[in-house]
């Protein structure tokens, strides 16, 4: 796949300790971004949801299934449930 | 209709007064405006110190233009604003600004309502409480 830069918000930027990093991936789908990241730390086990819901944007798009397809994206972002207004 | 849409993701206040006279030049047409505004409120069982909203700001104004342009599909509308803040806000501080306006009010409210009710959850802020005993990521009710 290649480099891609990963971005935190909220809480999930809380626990893993980090705005964003660029982060070379074999990857090709969101799911298997998430179990590959956990090679990188245990405080990424944030992203696997078990606590809260977890959203991801590839590329500024908002994505609701973590089989889409990652390939080719340059960014690609992780927080939790949105909560404007 | 498009260039009577204004969306806005700002760390600054806004001022509902120049915002009317925006609307004014940019339509004759209507006869009905609804203004909501969210601010901050103080907590039931805590002191707030301050309110932080979190943005990702290029996609939260991507994701009010695409409502905005829903709600205009839907609704016949004269003018739509939207302007979201982020940063530190005390008690009081606004937090979102939303103007519809139409020919007749119908529209106008249930416009200004659709919009706010997809904010809540579709849009990327996040809210986190800072009181004096307790802080906390706000969670969608």
């Amino acid at each position: 796949m290649g480099k891609v830069k990963l971005k935190y918000f909220s809480r999930i930027r809380e626990t893993i300790g980090k705005t964003s990093e660029l982060v070379e991936i074999k990857s090709t789908n969101i799911q298997d971004l998430i179990e590959e990241l956990q090679a990188m730390g245990e405080q990424y086990s944030v992203l696997k949801g078990r606590d809260f819901a977890v959203y991801s944007a590839v590329d500024q798009n908002i994505v609701t299934d973590v089989k889409t397809s990652i390939e080719g994206a340059t960014e690609i972002a992780f927080f939790p449930p949105m909560t404007g207004g | 209709m498009l260039n009577k849409i204004i969306v806005a993701v700002q760390k600054s206040d806004f001022d509902l007064n120049s915002e009317l006279e925006t609307l004014k030049l940019k339509t004759e047409k209507a006869g009905a405006v609804v203004i909501f505004v969210g601010k901050v409120r103080d907590l039931e069982d805590d002191n707030l110190r301050y309110l932080e909203i979190e943005s990702f700001e290029d996609l939260a104004k991507s994701q009010i233009k695409e409502i905005c342009d829903d709600a205009a599909n839907k609704w016949d509308l004269e003018f739509i604003l939207v302007k979201h803040r982020f940063g530190r806000l005390k008690i009081n501080d606004n937090i979102v600004l939303v103007i519809t306006s139409s020919k007749h009010r119908k529209n106008a409210y249930e416009a200004s309502e659709f919009i706010m009710e997809y904010l809540k959850s579709n849009v990327p802020f996040w809210k986190k409480e800072v009181a004096d005993k307790t802080q906390k990521w706000v969670e969608n009710s």
